[in-house]
Protein backbone atom coordinates (compact mmCIF):
# COMPACT_ATOMS: atom_id res chain seq x y z
CA UNK A 1 0.00 0.00 0.00
CA UNK A 2 1.07 3.59 -0.75
CA UNK A 3 2.09 5.81 2.05
CA UNK A 4 -0.78 8.54 0.62
CA UNK A 5 -3.73 8.23 -0.67
CA UNK A 6 -5.59 10.77 -2.18
CA UNK A 7 -8.89 10.09 -3.30
CA UNK A 8 -11.45 12.07 -4.52
CA UNK A 9 -10.55 15.25 -2.78
CA UNK A 10 -12.75 18.16 -2.54
CA UNK A 11 -12.06 21.79 -0.87
CA UNK A 12 -14.38 24.61 -1.55
CA UNK A 13 -14.31 28.00 0.11
CA UNK A 14 -17.07 29.26 1.01
CA UNK A 15 -17.05 33.45 0.53
CA UNK A 16 -20.15 35.54 2.07
CA UNK A 17 -22.10 37.04 -0.57
CA UNK A 18 -20.24 35.39 -3.28
CA UNK A 19 -19.28 32.21 -5.50
CA UNK A 20 -17.90 29.68 -3.45
CA UNK A 21 -14.24 28.97 -4.34
CA UNK A 22 -13.46 25.51 -6.01
CA UNK A 23 -9.75 25.05 -5.00
CA UNK A 24 -9.64 21.13 -5.24
CA UNK A 25 -11.70 20.15 -7.82
CA UNK A 26 -11.27 16.05 -7.35
CA UNK A 27 -7.45 15.34 -6.93
CA UNK A 28 -6.50 11.47 -6.76
CA UNK A 29 -2.62 10.42 -5.98
CA UNK A 30 -0.59 8.33 -4.63
CA UNK A 31 2.61 8.64 -2.78
CA UNK A 32 5.14 5.69 -2.40
CA UNK A 33 7.26 5.55 0.57
CA UNK A 34 10.59 6.79 0.34
CA UNK A 35 10.14 9.26 -2.78
CA UNK A 36 10.59 12.77 -3.19
CA UNK A 37 7.09 13.73 -4.68
CA UNK A 38 6.69 17.31 -6.44
CA UNK A 39 3.69 19.16 -7.08
CA UNK A 40 4.10 21.99 -9.59
CA UNK A 41 1.51 24.59 -10.67
CA UNK A 42 1.01 28.36 -11.29
CA UNK A 43 -0.08 30.17 -8.17
CA UNK A 44 -3.89 29.79 -7.96
CA UNK A 45 -3.76 26.10 -9.00
CA UNK A 46 -4.64 24.73 -5.41
CA UNK A 47 -1.41 23.13 -4.96
CA UNK A 48 -1.23 24.28 -1.57
CA UNK A 49 -4.40 23.55 -0.71
CA UNK A 50 -3.31 19.85 -1.51
CA UNK A 51 -0.73 19.96 0.86
CA UNK A 52 -2.17 21.53 3.54
CA UNK A 53 -4.83 18.82 3.38
CA UNK A 54 -2.21 16.56 3.83
CA UNK A 55 -1.76 17.59 7.74
CA UNK A 56 -5.44 18.65 8.29
CA UNK A 57 -4.36 22.58 8.44
CA UNK A 58 -6.90 22.92 5.62
CA UNK A 59 -10.12 20.70 6.58
CA UNK A 60 -11.04 19.15 2.91
CA UNK A 61 -14.84 19.23 1.70
CA UNK A 62 -15.01 15.92 -0.05
CA UNK A 63 -13.11 12.96 -0.84
CA UNK A 64 -10.51 11.20 1.58
CA UNK A 65 -6.49 11.19 2.25
CA UNK A 66 -5.41 7.99 3.80
CA UNK A 67 -1.78 8.55 5.39
CA UNK A 68 -0.13 5.16 6.83
CA UNK A 69 -2.88 3.53 6.50
CA UNK A 70 -5.14 5.99 8.70
CA UNK A 71 -7.88 8.05 7.17
CA UNK A 72 -7.44 11.66 8.31
CA UNK A 73 -11.53 12.06 8.73
CA UNK A 74 -11.44 9.23 11.04
CA UNK A 75 -9.28 11.48 13.90
CA UNK A 76 -10.66 13.01 17.06
CA UNK A 77 -8.29 16.24 17.77
CA UNK A 78 -6.08 14.28 20.14
CA UNK A 79 -5.29 12.18 17.79
CA UNK A 80 -5.07 14.64 15.22
CA UNK A 81 -2.38 16.26 17.41
CA UNK A 82 0.05 13.14 17.66
CA UNK A 83 -0.61 12.48 14.19
CA UNK A 84 0.79 16.02 13.20
CA UNK A 85 4.05 15.35 15.14
CA UNK A 86 4.42 12.68 12.61
CA UNK A 87 4.67 14.88 9.76
CA UNK A 88 6.91 17.76 9.63
CA UNK A 89 6.35 20.94 7.37
CA UNK A 90 8.34 23.90 6.15
CA UNK A 91 7.46 26.77 4.69
CA UNK A 92 8.09 29.45 2.09
CA UNK A 93 7.99 32.55 4.75
CA UNK A 94 10.12 30.40 7.41
CA UNK A 95 7.46 30.94 10.15
CA UNK A 96 10.27 30.97 13.25
CA UNK A 97 9.28 32.22 16.36
CA UNK A 98 10.92 35.66 16.38
CA UNK A 99 10.95 35.78 20.06
CA UNK A 100 13.07 32.68 20.73
CA UNK A 101 16.19 31.68 20.00
CA UNK A 102 17.85 29.09 17.25
CA UNK A 103 17.91 26.41 19.85
CA UNK A 104 14.29 27.40 21.02
CA UNK A 105 13.02 27.56 17.73
CA UNK A 106 14.02 23.62 17.35
CA UNK A 107 12.99 22.73 21.08
CA UNK A 108 9.45 23.79 19.84
CA UNK A 109 7.95 20.69 18.17
CA UNK A 110 9.93 18.33 21.66
CA UNK A 111 8.46 21.16 23.85
CA UNK A 112 5.23 20.41 22.64
CA UNK A 113 5.20 16.39 22.62
CA UNK A 114 6.44 16.82 26.42
CA UNK A 115 9.80 15.81 26.76
CA UNK A 116 11.86 16.38 29.18
CA UNK A 117 14.20 18.88 29.25
CA UNK A 118 17.44 17.32 29.20
CA UNK A 119 16.13 15.11 26.52
CA UNK A 120 14.95 18.50 24.45
CA UNK A 121 18.54 20.01 24.87
CA UNK A 122 20.36 16.84 23.85
CA UNK A 123 18.09 16.27 20.51
CA UNK A 124 18.42 20.22 19.82
CA UNK A 125 21.83 19.77 19.70
CA UNK A 126 22.21 16.39 17.25
CA UNK A 127 19.42 18.41 14.89
CA UNK A 128 21.03 21.72 14.75
CA UNK A 129 24.00 19.85 13.81
CA UNK A 130 21.92 17.85 10.93
CA UNK A 131 21.57 21.13 9.27
CA UNK A 132 24.96 22.55 10.37
CA UNK A 133 23.96 25.80 12.28
CA UNK A 134 25.52 24.33 15.62
CA UNK A 135 27.41 27.59 16.01
CA UNK A 136 23.92 29.55 15.55
CA UNK A 137 22.08 28.16 18.42
CA UNK A 138 22.24 31.27 20.43
CA UNK A 139 21.38 33.46 17.94
CA UNK A 140 17.50 35.24 16.73
CA UNK A 141 15.81 34.47 13.58
CA UNK A 142 16.11 37.94 12.49
CA UNK A 143 20.00 36.94 12.58
CA UNK A 144 19.52 34.75 10.12
CA UNK A 145 19.87 34.71 6.11
CA UNK A 146 16.94 33.11 4.25
CA UNK A 147 18.74 29.71 3.75
CA UNK A 148 20.04 29.97 7.25
CA UNK A 149 16.13 30.47 8.30
CA UNK A 150 15.30 27.43 6.29
CA UNK A 151 17.56 24.99 7.82
CA UNK A 152 16.25 25.72 10.92
CA UNK A 153 12.78 25.35 9.89
CA UNK A 154 13.98 21.73 8.37
CA UNK A 155 15.48 20.98 11.75
CA UNK A 156 12.18 22.07 13.74
CA UNK A 157 10.31 19.81 11.30
CA UNK A 158 12.84 16.56 11.76
CA UNK A 159 12.31 17.43 15.45
CA UNK A 160 10.06 14.83 16.07
CA UNK A 161 11.13 12.64 13.62
CA UNK A 162 8.36 12.45 11.02
CA UNK A 163 8.05 10.23 7.97
CA UNK A 164 7.31 12.73 5.63
CA UNK A 165 8.66 15.91 5.26
CA UNK A 166 5.94 18.75 3.50
CA UNK A 167 7.16 21.55 1.87
CA UNK A 168 5.47 24.28 1.08
CA UNK A 169 6.97 26.38 -1.77
CA UNK A 170 9.98 25.99 0.77
CA UNK A 171 12.19 27.37 -1.65
CA UNK A 172 9.94 30.13 -3.05
CA UNK A 173 12.10 33.19 -1.23
CA UNK A 174 15.32 32.12 -2.30
CA UNK A 175 18.16 32.97 -4.66
CA UNK A 176 19.42 29.96 -6.92
CA UNK A 177 22.27 29.06 -5.26
CA UNK A 178 20.57 28.59 -1.80
CA UNK A 179 17.86 27.04 -3.02
CA UNK A 180 19.75 24.18 -4.72
CA UNK A 181 21.58 23.77 -1.39
CA UNK A 182 18.60 23.87 0.72
CA UNK A 183 17.22 21.03 -2.15
CA UNK A 184 20.55 19.26 -1.31
CA UNK A 185 20.11 19.12 2.44
CA UNK A 186 16.37 17.99 1.96
CA UNK A 187 17.48 14.98 -0.58
CA UNK A 188 20.57 14.18 2.17
CA UNK A 189 18.25 13.83 4.75
CA UNK A 190 16.28 12.45 2.69
CA UNK A 191 18.41 9.22 2.04
CA UNK A 192 19.52 9.47 5.48
CA UNK A 193 16.49 9.60 7.94
CA UNK A 194 14.34 7.38 5.20
CA UNK A 195 11.86 10.79 4.97
CA UNK A 196 9.63 10.75 2.40
CA UNK A 197 9.13 14.21 0.99
CA UNK A 198 6.03 15.97 -0.59
CA UNK A 199 7.13 19.42 -1.96
CA UNK A 200 4.89 21.81 -4.11
CA UNK A 201 6.28 24.53 -5.92
CA UNK A 202 6.03 26.71 -9.03
CA UNK A 203 9.43 26.17 -10.51
CA UNK A 204 10.44 22.94 -12.66
CA UNK A 205 14.13 23.56 -11.77
CA UNK A 206 13.05 22.36 -8.37
CA UNK A 207 11.72 19.14 -9.71
CA UNK A 208 14.16 18.51 -12.11
CA UNK A 209 16.69 18.90 -9.58
CA UNK A 210 15.39 16.32 -6.86
CA UNK A 211 12.40 14.74 -7.71
CA UNK A 212 11.08 11.13 -8.45
CA UNK A 213 7.84 11.77 -9.20
CA UNK A 214 5.87 14.97 -10.26
CA UNK A 215 2.03 15.71 -10.75
CA UNK A 216 1.09 18.78 -12.64
CA UNK A 217 -1.84 21.04 -11.14
CA UNK A 218 -3.91 23.16 -12.90
CA UNK A 219 -7.51 24.86 -11.90
CA UNK A 220 -8.02 22.53 -8.89
CA UNK A 221 -6.64 19.15 -10.43
CA UNK A 222 -3.97 17.06 -11.72
CA UNK A 223 -3.36 17.16 -15.49
CA UNK A 224 -0.35 15.32 -15.62
CA UNK A 225 1.66 12.81 -13.55
CA UNK A 226 4.72 10.63 -13.71
CA UNK A 227 8.67 9.99 -13.08
CA UNK A 228 10.39 13.47 -13.70
CA UNK A 229 12.09 12.26 -16.41
CA UNK A 230 9.30 11.03 -18.49
CA UNK A 231 7.11 13.88 -17.60
CA UNK A 232 10.15 16.66 -18.61
CA UNK A 233 11.57 14.13 -21.98
CA UNK A 234 7.58 14.08 -23.26
CA UNK A 235 5.25 16.86 -21.62
CA UNK A 236 1.51 16.15 -22.35
CA UNK A 237 -0.61 18.51 -21.45
CA UNK A 238 0.19 22.35 -22.42
CA UNK A 239 0.92 23.69 -19.23
CA UNK A 240 3.45 21.01 -18.58
CA UNK A 241 5.14 21.54 -22.04
CA UNK A 242 5.26 25.42 -21.04
CA UNK A 243 7.23 24.14 -17.40
CA UNK A 244 9.43 22.39 -19.42
CA UNK A 245 9.64 24.84 -22.15
CA UNK A 246 10.91 27.45 -19.44
CA UNK A 247 13.43 25.29 -17.68
CA UNK A 248 15.09 23.44 -21.13
CA UNK A 249 15.94 27.03 -22.00
CA UNK A 250 14.35 30.57 -22.28
CA UNK A 251 17.44 31.63 -24.46
CA UNK A 252 16.81 28.88 -26.85
CA UNK A 253 14.49 29.51 -28.15
CA UNK A 254 14.71 33.34 -29.70
CA UNK A 255 18.46 32.41 -30.75
CA UNK A 256 16.71 29.70 -33.15
CA UNK A 257 14.39 31.67 -34.35
CA UNK A 258 16.48 34.50 -35.92
CA UNK A 259 18.73 31.46 -37.07
CA UNK A 260 19.60 30.10 -40.68
CA UNK A 261 20.46 27.07 -41.06
CA UNK A 262 22.85 25.84 -44.00
CA UNK A 263 20.97 22.32 -43.51
CA UNK A 264 18.66 21.52 -41.04
CA UNK A 265 18.47 22.97 -37.65
CA UNK A 266 18.40 19.34 -35.23
CA UNK A 267 17.79 19.72 -31.50
CA UNK A 268 18.99 16.33 -29.84
CA UNK A 269 18.11 15.08 -26.02
CA UNK A 270 20.99 13.16 -24.25
CA UNK A 271 19.74 11.05 -21.29
CA UNK A 272 21.56 8.67 -18.98
CA UNK A 273 24.26 6.48 -20.72
CA UNK A 274 23.98 8.39 -23.92
CA UNK A 275 25.42 10.96 -22.75
CA UNK A 276 28.41 8.89 -23.20
CA UNK A 277 28.23 8.56 -26.61
CA UNK A 278 30.26 10.48 -28.96
CA UNK A 279 27.49 11.32 -31.45
CA UNK A 280 28.88 13.74 -33.43
CA UNK A 281 31.42 11.64 -34.39
CA UNK A 282 29.72 8.72 -35.45
CA UNK A 283 27.68 10.71 -37.79
CA UNK A 284 30.69 12.62 -39.46
CA UNK A 285 32.51 9.70 -39.61
CA UNK A 286 29.95 7.61 -41.38
CA UNK A 287 27.90 9.89 -42.77
CA UNK A 288 30.24 12.32 -43.85
CA UNK A 289 27.69 15.30 -43.02
CA UNK A 290 28.74 18.87 -41.42
CA UNK A 291 27.49 19.32 -37.72
CA UNK A 292 27.77 22.99 -36.88
CA UNK A 293 26.89 22.97 -33.07
CA UNK A 294 25.69 25.96 -31.98
CA UNK A 295 24.16 24.96 -28.50
CA UNK A 296 24.59 22.40 -26.11
CA UNK A 297 24.86 21.30 -22.23
CA UNK A 298 24.52 18.85 -20.16
CA UNK A 299 22.82 18.76 -16.84
CA UNK A 300 22.19 16.78 -13.98
CA UNK A 301 18.29 16.04 -13.10
CA UNK A 302 18.08 14.20 -10.32
CA UNK A 303 20.93 12.17 -10.27
CA UNK A 304 20.61 11.50 -13.81
CA UNK A 305 22.45 13.37 -16.62
CA UNK A 306 20.68 15.16 -18.79
CA UNK A 307 21.82 17.45 -21.82
CA UNK A 308 20.46 19.10 -25.08
CA UNK A 309 22.94 19.83 -27.80
CA UNK A 310 21.62 21.90 -31.24
CA UNK A 311 23.18 21.56 -34.42
CA UNK A 312 23.49 22.80 -37.81
CA UNK A 313 23.07 19.21 -39.81
CA UNK A 314 24.25 19.43 -43.86
CA UNK A 315 25.16 17.36 -46.39
CA UNK A 316 23.48 15.28 -49.30
CA UNK A 317 20.41 15.03 -48.26
CA UNK A 318 20.12 11.46 -48.21
CA UNK A 319 23.04 11.75 -45.80
CA UNK A 320 20.80 14.15 -43.63
CA UNK A 321 18.27 11.56 -43.49
CA UNK A 322 20.53 8.63 -43.04
CA UNK A 323 21.52 10.38 -39.66
CA UNK A 324 18.19 11.89 -38.19
CA UNK A 325 17.28 8.04 -38.49
CA UNK A 326 20.32 6.73 -37.35
CA UNK A 327 20.06 9.03 -34.06
CA UNK A 328 16.23 7.73 -33.88
CA UNK A 329 17.45 4.35 -34.21
CA UNK A 330 20.05 4.65 -31.39
CA UNK A 331 17.33 5.89 -28.99
CA UNK A 332 18.26 9.78 -28.89
CA UNK A 333 15.53 11.75 -29.27
CA UNK A 334 16.15 14.02 -31.84
CA UNK A 335 13.46 16.81 -33.36
CA UNK A 336 14.27 19.13 -36.17
CA UNK A 337 13.14 22.77 -35.47
CA UNK A 338 14.00 24.20 -38.62
CA UNK A 339 14.77 23.67 -42.29
CA UNK B 1 7.70 77.12 51.20
CA UNK B 2 6.15 76.92 47.90
CA UNK B 3 3.52 74.99 49.61
CA UNK B 4 1.36 75.11 53.22
CA UNK B 5 2.03 72.12 55.38
CA UNK B 6 -1.43 71.50 55.20
CA UNK B 7 -1.13 71.46 50.93
CA UNK B 8 1.94 69.42 51.15
CA UNK B 9 0.08 66.37 53.57
CA UNK B 10 -2.88 66.59 51.20
CA UNK B 11 -0.74 66.61 48.06
CA UNK B 12 0.95 63.30 49.74
CA UNK B 13 -2.44 61.53 50.27
CA UNK B 14 -3.78 62.48 47.28
CA UNK B 15 -0.78 61.03 45.18
CA UNK B 16 -0.84 58.25 47.39
CA UNK B 17 -4.70 57.89 46.20
CA UNK B 18 -3.73 57.90 42.39
CA UNK B 19 -0.90 55.36 43.10
CA UNK B 20 -3.27 53.46 44.78
CA UNK B 21 -6.24 53.20 42.23
CA UNK B 22 -3.74 53.45 39.28
CA UNK B 23 -2.18 50.39 40.47
CA UNK B 24 -4.85 47.65 41.40
CA UNK B 25 -6.87 48.77 38.33
CA UNK B 26 -3.62 47.94 36.24
CA UNK B 27 -3.61 44.44 38.19
CA UNK B 28 -6.71 44.10 37.51
CA UNK B 29 -7.04 45.08 33.84
CA UNK B 30 -4.01 42.95 32.54
CA UNK B 31 -5.53 40.08 34.68
CA UNK B 32 -8.87 40.50 32.72
CA UNK B 33 -8.37 42.33 29.84
CA UNK B 34 -5.08 40.46 28.34
CA UNK B 35 -7.44 37.24 28.27
CA UNK B 36 -10.19 39.01 26.83
CA UNK B 37 -8.22 40.20 23.91
CA UNK B 38 -7.08 36.38 23.27
CA UNK B 39 -10.06 35.10 23.31
CA UNK B 40 -11.64 37.96 20.91
CA UNK B 41 -8.40 37.28 18.73
CA UNK B 42 -9.24 33.18 18.75
CA UNK B 43 -12.42 33.24 18.28
CA UNK B 44 -12.37 34.94 14.93
CA UNK B 45 -12.94 33.47 11.83
CA UNK B 46 -10.30 31.14 10.71
CA UNK B 47 -8.41 31.59 13.75
CA UNK B 48 -8.12 28.77 16.53
CA UNK B 49 -11.19 28.96 17.91
CA UNK B 50 -13.21 30.39 15.53
CA UNK B 51 -16.91 31.00 17.05
CA UNK B 52 -19.00 33.19 14.82
CA UNK B 53 -21.64 33.83 18.05
CA UNK B 54 -18.60 34.34 20.70
CA UNK B 55 -16.75 36.66 18.39
CA UNK B 56 -19.80 39.05 17.81
CA UNK B 57 -20.85 38.92 21.34
CA UNK B 58 -17.79 40.09 22.75
CA UNK B 59 -17.32 42.50 20.00
CA UNK B 60 -20.28 44.28 20.91
CA UNK B 61 -20.05 44.44 25.21
CA UNK B 62 -16.44 45.74 24.10
CA UNK B 63 -17.88 48.37 21.41
CA UNK B 64 -20.57 49.78 23.59
CA UNK B 65 -18.71 49.57 27.12
CA UNK B 66 -16.11 51.92 25.14
CA UNK B 67 -18.54 54.16 23.69
CA UNK B 68 -19.64 55.67 27.18
CA UNK B 69 -17.93 58.36 28.37
CA UNK B 70 -15.99 57.73 31.62
CA UNK B 71 -17.40 60.83 33.68
CA UNK B 72 -20.72 58.64 32.77
CA UNK B 73 -19.57 55.09 33.23
CA UNK B 74 -18.63 55.86 36.94
CA UNK B 75 -22.25 57.03 37.46
CA UNK B 76 -23.60 53.93 34.83
CA UNK B 77 -22.15 51.16 37.28
CA UNK B 78 -22.58 52.60 40.78
CA UNK B 79 -25.43 49.82 41.40
CA UNK B 80 -22.32 47.10 40.16
CA UNK B 81 -20.24 49.00 42.52
CA UNK B 82 -22.08 48.97 45.74
CA UNK B 83 -22.56 45.02 44.87
CA UNK B 84 -18.62 44.49 44.82
CA UNK B 85 -17.05 47.02 47.14
CA UNK B 86 -19.78 47.60 49.68
CA UNK B 87 -20.13 51.13 48.66
CA UNK B 88 -20.07 53.74 46.25
CA UNK B 89 -17.71 56.14 46.92
CA UNK B 90 -13.91 56.26 47.73
CA UNK B 91 -10.93 55.61 45.95
CA UNK B 92 -11.53 51.52 46.50
CA UNK B 93 -15.24 51.82 44.64
CA UNK B 94 -13.37 53.82 42.13
CA UNK B 95 -11.05 50.94 40.99
CA UNK B 96 -14.41 49.16 39.76
CA UNK B 97 -15.46 51.59 36.89
CA UNK B 98 -11.74 52.50 36.14
CA UNK B 99 -10.85 48.67 35.81
CA UNK B 100 -13.77 47.81 33.99
CA UNK B 101 -13.58 50.58 31.27
CA UNK B 102 -9.71 50.06 30.91
CA UNK B 103 -10.37 46.35 30.62
CA UNK B 104 -12.19 47.20 27.15
CA UNK B 105 -9.79 49.25 25.98
CA UNK B 106 -6.86 46.50 27.25
CA UNK B 107 -8.39 44.00 25.12
CA UNK B 108 -8.71 46.16 22.04
CA UNK B 109 -5.26 46.76 22.27
CA UNK B 110 -4.32 43.14 22.96
CA UNK B 111 -6.31 42.36 20.02
CA UNK B 112 -4.12 44.29 17.66
CA UNK B 113 -0.76 43.51 18.88
CA UNK B 114 -1.82 39.60 18.71
CA UNK B 115 -3.02 39.78 15.22
CA UNK B 116 0.54 40.86 14.18
CA UNK B 117 1.76 37.88 14.72
CA UNK B 118 1.75 36.57 11.35
CA UNK B 119 -1.11 33.31 10.82
CA UNK B 120 1.86 32.01 9.12
CA UNK B 121 3.44 31.08 12.52
CA UNK B 122 0.56 29.87 14.25
CA UNK B 123 0.21 27.58 10.95
CA UNK B 124 3.67 26.22 12.12
CA UNK B 125 3.09 25.52 15.55
CA UNK B 126 -0.49 23.99 14.77
CA UNK B 127 1.98 21.28 12.07
CA UNK B 128 3.99 20.31 14.51
CA UNK B 129 0.72 18.94 16.57
CA UNK B 130 0.99 22.20 19.63
CA UNK B 131 -2.51 22.23 21.00
CA UNK B 132 -4.38 25.59 21.40
CA UNK B 133 -3.47 26.47 24.75
CA UNK B 134 0.22 25.83 23.95
CA UNK B 135 -0.07 28.15 20.37
CA UNK B 136 -1.64 30.64 23.19
CA UNK B 137 1.03 30.69 25.44
CA UNK B 138 4.06 29.83 23.52
CA UNK B 139 3.37 31.29 20.23
CA UNK B 140 0.37 34.15 20.33
CA UNK B 141 1.48 35.92 23.46
CA UNK B 142 5.57 35.77 23.57
CA UNK B 143 5.63 36.85 19.78
CA UNK B 144 3.53 39.83 20.81
CA UNK B 145 5.56 40.20 23.69
CA UNK B 146 6.64 43.66 22.96
CA UNK B 147 3.50 45.20 21.09
CA UNK B 148 1.64 43.58 24.17
CA UNK B 149 4.06 46.07 26.91
CA UNK B 150 3.47 48.96 24.49
CA UNK B 151 0.02 48.17 25.05
CA UNK B 152 0.19 47.62 28.62
CA UNK B 153 1.95 51.10 28.81
CA UNK B 154 -0.64 52.58 26.89
CA UNK B 155 -3.20 51.65 29.27
CA UNK B 156 -1.24 52.92 32.73
CA UNK B 157 -1.31 56.19 31.04
CA UNK B 158 -5.18 55.90 30.12
CA UNK B 159 -5.55 54.95 33.43
CA UNK B 160 -3.94 57.56 35.38
CA UNK B 161 -5.72 60.09 33.23
CA UNK B 162 -9.29 58.51 34.11
CA UNK B 163 -8.11 58.55 37.79
CA UNK B 164 -8.62 62.00 37.36
CA UNK B 165 -11.91 62.02 37.62
CA UNK B 166 -12.79 59.92 40.19
CA UNK B 167 -13.41 63.00 42.06
CA UNK B 168 -16.61 62.84 40.90
CA UNK B 169 -17.34 59.59 43.08
CA UNK B 170 -15.01 60.93 45.94
CA UNK B 171 -12.24 58.92 45.22
CA UNK B 172 -9.91 61.38 45.75
CA UNK B 173 -6.46 61.39 44.30
CA UNK B 174 -3.96 64.15 42.65
CA UNK B 175 -6.81 65.17 39.75
CA UNK B 176 -9.38 65.24 42.23
CA UNK B 177 -6.89 67.58 44.45
CA UNK B 178 -5.94 69.91 41.59
CA UNK B 179 -9.51 71.19 40.57
CA UNK B 180 -10.88 71.33 44.66
CA UNK B 181 -7.71 73.65 45.18
CA UNK B 182 -5.78 74.59 42.40
CA UNK B 183 -9.25 75.66 40.66
CA UNK B 184 -11.61 76.22 42.48
CA UNK B 185 -9.74 77.65 45.74
CA UNK B 186 -7.82 79.07 43.44
CA UNK B 187 -4.60 77.72 45.05
CA UNK B 188 -2.74 78.16 41.71
CA UNK B 189 0.42 76.75 43.07
CA UNK B 190 -1.12 73.51 43.57
CA UNK B 191 -2.16 73.35 40.32
CA UNK B 192 0.96 73.80 39.01
CA UNK B 193 2.60 71.30 41.34
CA UNK B 194 0.22 68.49 40.39
CA UNK B 195 0.09 68.98 36.83
CA UNK B 196 3.77 68.76 36.68
CA UNK B 197 3.80 65.67 38.99
CA UNK B 198 1.16 63.80 36.65
CA UNK B 199 3.56 64.81 33.78
CA UNK B 200 6.74 63.62 35.10
CA UNK B 201 4.98 60.35 36.37
CA UNK B 202 3.32 59.80 32.73
CA UNK B 203 6.58 60.89 30.99
CA UNK B 204 8.03 58.02 33.87
CA UNK B 205 5.82 54.85 32.61
CA UNK B 206 6.53 55.98 28.96
CA UNK B 207 10.28 55.56 29.22
CA UNK B 208 10.13 52.14 31.08
CA UNK B 209 7.86 51.26 28.86
CA UNK B 210 9.52 51.79 25.79
CA UNK B 211 12.70 50.45 27.37
CA UNK B 212 11.17 46.95 28.25
CA UNK B 213 9.52 47.18 24.55
CA UNK B 214 13.29 47.44 23.10
CA UNK B 215 14.73 45.46 25.14
CA UNK B 216 12.02 42.36 24.33
CA UNK B 217 12.01 43.19 20.96
CA UNK B 218 14.28 40.41 18.77
CA UNK B 219 12.77 41.61 15.05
Amino acid sequence: MSLIEIKGLIKTYDRRGQEPVEALTGVDLTIEEGEIFGVIGLSGAGKSTLIRCLNLLEVPSGGSVVVDGRDLSTLSRSELLHFRRGMGMIFQSFNLLSSRTVSANVAFPLEVAGLAKSEIRRKVGELLELVGLSDKADAYPAQLSGGQKQRIGIARALANNPKILLCDEATSSLDPQTTSSILRLIEDLKKRLGLTVVLITHEMKVITEICDRVAVMESGRIIEVGRVMDVFMSPKHPTTQSFVEVERSSKEASFCQDFQPQGKLVKVYFVGESVAEPLVYTLVKRYGVVLNILQANIDNMNGTPFGAMIFDLSGAPEDVEKSLQYMRESGHKAEVIKC
Amino acid sequence: MLMTANQLALLKISAWQSFYMVLVSTVLTAVMGIPLGVLVVVARPGHILANKLLYRVLGFVINATRSIPFPIFIVFVIPLTRFLVGQAIGSTAVIVPLTLAAVVFMARLTETALLEVPFGVIEAAQAVGATRWQIIWKVLLPEACPAMLMSVTITIITLISYSAMAGAVGGGGLGDFAIRYGYQRYQTVVMWVTVIMLVIIVQGVQITGDYLVRRFTRR
